[in-house]
């Protein structure tokens, strides 16, 4: 067991190539790493050519049908309640998006998993303190929050990425502490501090590590759970405000035409699904490849019994390394 | 075990009283309320007048030192809404949302380690990669979607179900909870299936493999055990956001839950019922945290057990 | 050792407990579902749950719009078509001196409770609303601070004595819902006594609100024997209800809601308008409130937006209200005037780069975020730097009623006004005078004016209110007016009614009937 939750550490600079090779080698994956590239990119540059289109109004030609290009390209994917393309909305919400998730998302993350995993390699009062404040967040009316926030400060972009982060911290916070828990028990980590390696550098060198997946796993579903607690924040007028735009808010928007033109709801939340499917499929594919245990199930060729006799020599192969 | 119980009620008796302190400052710097509930024309002296009824006149302190000891007396106030008693509303509106949270929880779980565990099997193939994409999409719909579709395709269209309401029987739950183990459902088979995926390639399975144990066998006594501590996890995390109220669902299906209460309470400025419903919901998170707790215990002593094995 | 003792114990607590849970859950919960049915009844599907029946509190509209002629009745009432005052537990009534208003009351006619209905009720009734320290709704919106000085000379005489002289007061009163005696003076109730054809049968809280009809009732029998109210947030699935044989009756829809056929429009008295917070700069300066008049489309978002349900605005009461102008002028579509007045103003040193915010409530009315982006991106045209802020209720009415908060720079407040008495004195002592309780901006002569049409009665009273409204728009310019609004409700085609303009504060069940 300890062999292989150490192995790791060997030669980085090749794996990474060899990483490279594994993905391009699943096309899955490969379609998602595509599809995550292009929304970057749309959100990067998008904004800088379709940013006058999406603001432009033309209430006569409201609500048009999508997939008709007799309006021009831009109004392929129709035109919202107040006859604006939804293609270039949704180009210049991808940029808000992106920048008011991803920050959210990382924040929580990086301040539940640090607080966590801390907690849980000390145990004790240190992890009782940690967990039950993680309670008082859990169990406190987030909305009440974001109404203080957004109400009586300002619905400005920080202040959502501060109540969102706040309101997921637990979550991280709590998985961290679970596995870190029980990390510190095992026999590499008891080594480690026999050899009086300081408890900072244990963390990150041992315990993090083998925490991560998980970690990034739920990080990859918490992007569109983030995504639509800001589009359900917009319900109440606290989300993004209007004129910029995000998904959320034309998920938001969009849901009373859901019978009457259902397109403006849709495309933007199948931007939100698309993007979160494809982090997922990405990170679970990251978490098969840096786990080398794991890594040869995508090394396997194509065909149902090649890869059934590679498996077989593999499980040959480990077997013998069970005490 | 009862040892843990006490040092566990006892740790948790602070954190309630945070967040209730909490709820009540921030609560109390959302307005007062005097221009929901007075008339548009009410004087200064009217205004005045409700703001001394209401005791909302007194330091924050104070008020909170009132509160405190009205609940000592089981005294939670009163509804500025309705004139009710802010204990009865909270109380009747819970099981609701309770019903709802368990059978949610219940369909989730049992169907997530089904498909998680079927899916985790064989990594990678057709069978995972469908599932796994079902599953993240699943995760990752707004969940008003499909309570508004379903209530036309199954309601409208169909007539096989009530649009909404609780009134209908059985037959009113379908909605509603269908609506709300999509995303749970979701979540909870992608953690399965990752737990699974390495538990099944750890060194003690694959000995119980060597050892001659089926299949079926090798994934529901040796492996599943070894996934359950990370689902627990999460399953606990979503087991309390729905208690805390499932708030779409609740709004939309008109189910009188807890949920649609709390932000009722909140748009409205009803401290007092907010408070109350704050207060039964933490109190039912950290029972639950403790029941969550026991399981890790359980499932960590045969983990421990296994190892030494 | 790989098999350990007992593999299922965890499973098996939460199984058991979850179970547990459920089935006492299902208990407590079911027993209040399977009691009471609609079979038979009359079904209507509300948006919000009423918050309590107290009959002083029916000027709210959740509140009013089950009580109101239903439950209790008040001494006349307002026919919303002709504009005319009606008996209802008053035959007659006259004004005896300057300041006295004496009523004849109807004979023969009990609460629920079996008490009389007399003159010492009727004065009780108003002492209760009025006079008392209940702080009722309907004591501000009606009365202000003025208290009546309430006689019952003998059981069907009562004298209503004003300290000023008051020509409207029958119409005030027809706010005051009549209560039983038995009635508590000291606290608000929950559910009233009153004389109405239905009475309240049992309250689900959260749930369901049945009425039953009152046997006893003085005017002979409703068309249904009993009603159900149920409520629902969301507009698509109070619509599908109908559509789908759940409800007879839905409220408050958008027109995207779905009710196809069975969506009845009907005007009611709300007026949407933009009222501009003159008192910061550069909105104290009158160019660039004229500006911002000029850029409100409101010809294109009647048709558009309000799907040609409202009529463009030009003044803040509609057609139907004592005082309307008929000759209504609507300020044109003109951008290229607004840019150049917002210039001028600028040349003059008027700050108008300022950030004003552009203020509107959440739901205040369908389509209130999509309106509110097409006027801010007509501002913004004009040359004026606006932000659009979406709140709450609570906050939005912080910013609309007076005191209104400090250092909150320049704002313009989307606000729907409905005029449910029918006197535009009440929309103009709000909203118009300097000093009114939703108004920011006004002129001492404009207030004069004001004051003087109000004491007038009759043609005089109307041609005096009809000259203020191009006043205003000429030398105050407080308000954008938008549009005078419309509203949808659904209507299952075994049910005859036609609503009015009153329709959303007072559903009166009475004039609901089956399809024969």
């Amino acid at each position: 067991m300890t062999a292989v939750l150490e192995a790791p550490s060997e030669s980085r600079v090749s794996s990474q190539v060899a990483l490279w090779r594994l993905l391009l080698r699943d096309w899955v994956a490969t379609g998602a790493a595509l599809v995550l590239a292009f929304v970057a990119l749309v959100a990067a540059f998008g904004p800088m050519f379709v940013g006058d289109e999406a603001a432009q109004q033309n209430l006569l030609d409201a609500n048009a049908e999508p997939f008709r290009l007799s309006d021009g390209w831009l109004n392929v994917l129709g035109t919202d309640a107040l006859g604006r393309s939804v293609l270039a909305r949704l180009i210049v919400a991808s940029r808000t998006t992106l920048s008011v998730a991803v920050p959210a998302v990382l924040l929580s993350l990086v301040i539940g998993s640090l607080i966590g995993m801390w907690a849980g390699y000390h145990r004790g009062r240190r992890e009782t303190v940690v967990m039950r404040i993680a309670d008082i967040i859990l169990s406190f009316p987030s909305l009440l929050m974001a109404v203080v926030v957004l109400y009586i400060f300002s619905p400005s972009s920080a202040n959502l990425i501060l109540v969102l982060a706040i309101t997921r911290i637990p979550i991280y916070l709590r998985t961290a502490r679970a596995e870190s828990a029980e990390l510190q028990s095992r026999l590499f980590v008891d080594a480690a501090r026999t050899f009086g390696t300081r408890s900072s550098a244990i963390i990150f060198r041992h315990v993090l590590p083998i925490v991560l997946p998980t970690l990034l796993t739920v990080a990859t579903l918490d992007f569109c759970f983030v995504m639509l607690s800001e589009s359900s924040l917009s319900f109440l007028g606290i989300g993004i405000q209007p004129p910029s735009v995000s998904w959320g808010l034309m998920v938001a928007q969009g849901r009373t035409y859901l019978q009457t033109a259902w397109w403006l709801s849709f495309f933007p939340g199948l931007a939100i699904v698309v993007t979160t499917v494809s982090a997922t499929i990405l990170a679970s594919w990251a978490r098969l490849a840096t786990d080398p245990a794991q890594r040869w199930r995508l090394t396997l060729p194509r065909g149902r019994r090649g890869r059934r006799a590679i498996r077989r020599a593999a499980e040959k192969a480990l077997t013998p390394e069970v005490q | 075990m009862t040892g843990f119980l006490r040092r566990r009620a006892i740790t948790s008796l602070l954190p309630l009283v945070a967040v209730l302190l909490g709820v009540f400052f921030l609560a109390r710097l959302t307005g007062d309320p005097a221009n929901l509930y007075l008339p548009v024309s009410a004087t200064p002296e009217q205004r005045q007048q409700f703001i001394e009824q209401n005791g909302l006149d007194d330091s924050v302190w104070a008020q909170m030192g009132d509160y405190l000891w009205g609940i000592l007396h089981l005294d939670f106030g009163e509804s500025l809404r309705t004139g009710e008693s802010a204990a009865t509303m909270a109380l009747r509106a819970f099981p609701a949302t309770l019903q709802l949270a368990f059978s949610t929880m219940l369909i989730a779980v049992v169907g997530a380690v089904i498909i998680g565990s079927w899916a985790a099997y064989r990594p990678n193939s057709i069978a995972d990669r469908i599932s796994s994409f079902l599953s993240m999409t699943a995760a990752s719909v707004p969940d008003f979607w499909f309570a508004i579709i379903g209530v036309w395709i199954f309601a409208v269209g169909l007539g096989w179900l009530p649009t909404s309401g609780v009134t209908g029987g059985m037959a009113s739950w379908v909605l509603p909870v269908a609506t709300l183990v999509i995303r749970p459902l979701g979540v909870l088979t992608q953690v399965v299936r990752g737990a699974m995926v390495s538990a099944l390639s750890a060194p003690y399975v694959r000995l119980a493999r060597s050892k001659g144990a089926g299949d079926l066998r090798v994934v529901t006594h040796h492996a599943l055990r070894n996934a359950a501590a990370p689902a627990l996890t999460v399953a606990g995390d979503l087991m309390v956001g729905l208690v805390n109220g499932a708030v779409v669902v609740e709004t939309i299906f008109g189910w009188p839950g807890i949920g649609k209460l709390m932000i009722d309470s909140i748009l409205g400025r009803d401290f007092a019922v907010l408070q109350a419903c704050v207060l039964l919901t933490a109190v039912s998170i950290f029972v639950l945290n403790i029941l969550i707790d026991i399981g890790y215990a359980l499932l960590d002593a045969r983990v421990r057990e296994k190892v030494s094995a | 050792m790989l098999s350990p003792p007992s593999p299922r114990k965890p499973l098996l607590i939460a199984a058991v407990l979850g179970a547990a849970l459920i089935v006492s859950g299902c208990t407590v919960a079911n027993s209040e579902y399977v009691t009471g049915g609609g079979a038979g009844g009359l079904r209507i599907v509300l948006p919000e749950e009423p918050p309590t029946l107290e009959a002083c509190q029916s000027s709210l509209t959740s509140t009013g719009v089950v009580l109101r002629s239903n439950i209790t009745e008040p001494l006349v009432e307002r026919d919303a078509d002709t504009g005319e005052l009606a008996p209802k537990l008053a035959t007659a009534w006259e004004q005896t001196s300057d300041d006295t208003w004496t009523f004849t009351l109807r004979k023969g006619v009990t609460f629920t409770d079996g008490t009389p209905f007399d003159a010492d009720a009727a004065a009780f009734t108003i002492d209760r609303a009025v006079n008392s320290d209940l702080g009722c709704e309907v004591e501000g919106y009606v009365f202000g601070d003025t208290d009546l000085d309430v006689k019952a000379v003998d059981a069907t005489t009562l004298t209503v004595t004003t300290p000023e002289p008051d020509p409207i007061l029958p119409l005030r009163l027809s706010f005051v819902e009549m209560v039983s005696t038995k009635t508590s003076t000291t606290e608000k109730v929950r559910v009233p006594i009153g004389t109405g054809p239905y009475e309240v049968a049992d309250w689900q809280s959260g749930q369901r609100l049945s009425l039953e009809a009152n046997p006893n009732y003085w005017g002979g029998r409703p068309g249904y024997q009993s009603v159900n109210y149920v409520w629902r947030a969301e507009g698509s699935v109070r619509a599908a209800m109908v559509t789908n044989g759940e409800a007879d009756i839905a409220t408050s829809l958008a027109p995207e809601d779905g009710a196809g056929e069975l969506a009845v429009a009907y005007r009611n008295n709300e007026t949407t308008a933009l009222r501009i917070q003159a008192d910061q700069p550069p909105l104290d300066d009158i160019r660039v409130r004229q500006a911002i008049n000029y850029v409100v489309d409101r010809n294109t978002l009647v048709k558009t937006l309000f799907e040609n349900l409202a009529t463009p605005a030009g003044e803040l009461i509609p057609e139907g209200i004592v005082g309307y102008n008929p000759d209504e002028k609507v300020w044109p579509y003109d951008p290229a005037k607004a840019r150049e007045l917002v210039a001028q103003a600028k040349a003059d040193g008027v700050p108008v780069d300022t950030q004003i915010r552009l203020i509107a409530r959440t739901g205040q009315f369908p389509r209130i975020a999509e309106t509110i982006e097409v006027i801010q991106s007509e501002l913004a045209k004009a040359g004026l730097n606006v932000k659009i802020q979406m709140m709450d209720t609570n906050t939005q009415l912080t910013y609309q009623i007076r005191p209104f908060p400090e250092d909150t720079g320049p704002y313009l407040l989307m606000i729907m006004h409905g005029n449910q008495a029918g006197d535009a004195a009440f929309t103009l002592d709000q909203y118009m005078l300097r000093e009114g309780y939703q108004s920011s901006w006004g002129t001492e002569e404009f207030d004069a004016s004001i004051r003087d049409a109000e004491e007038l009665k009759g043609d005089e009273r109307q041609a005096a209110f009809e000259k203020l409204w191009p006043y205003e728009q000429e030398k105050v310019v407080q308000y954008a007016y938008i549009a005078h609004m419309s509203a949808i409700l659904a209507r299952s085609a075994s049910v005859s009614y036609q609503p009015d303009s009153a329709t959303g504060d007072e559903m009166r069940l009475a004039e609901m009937s089956p399809v024969s």
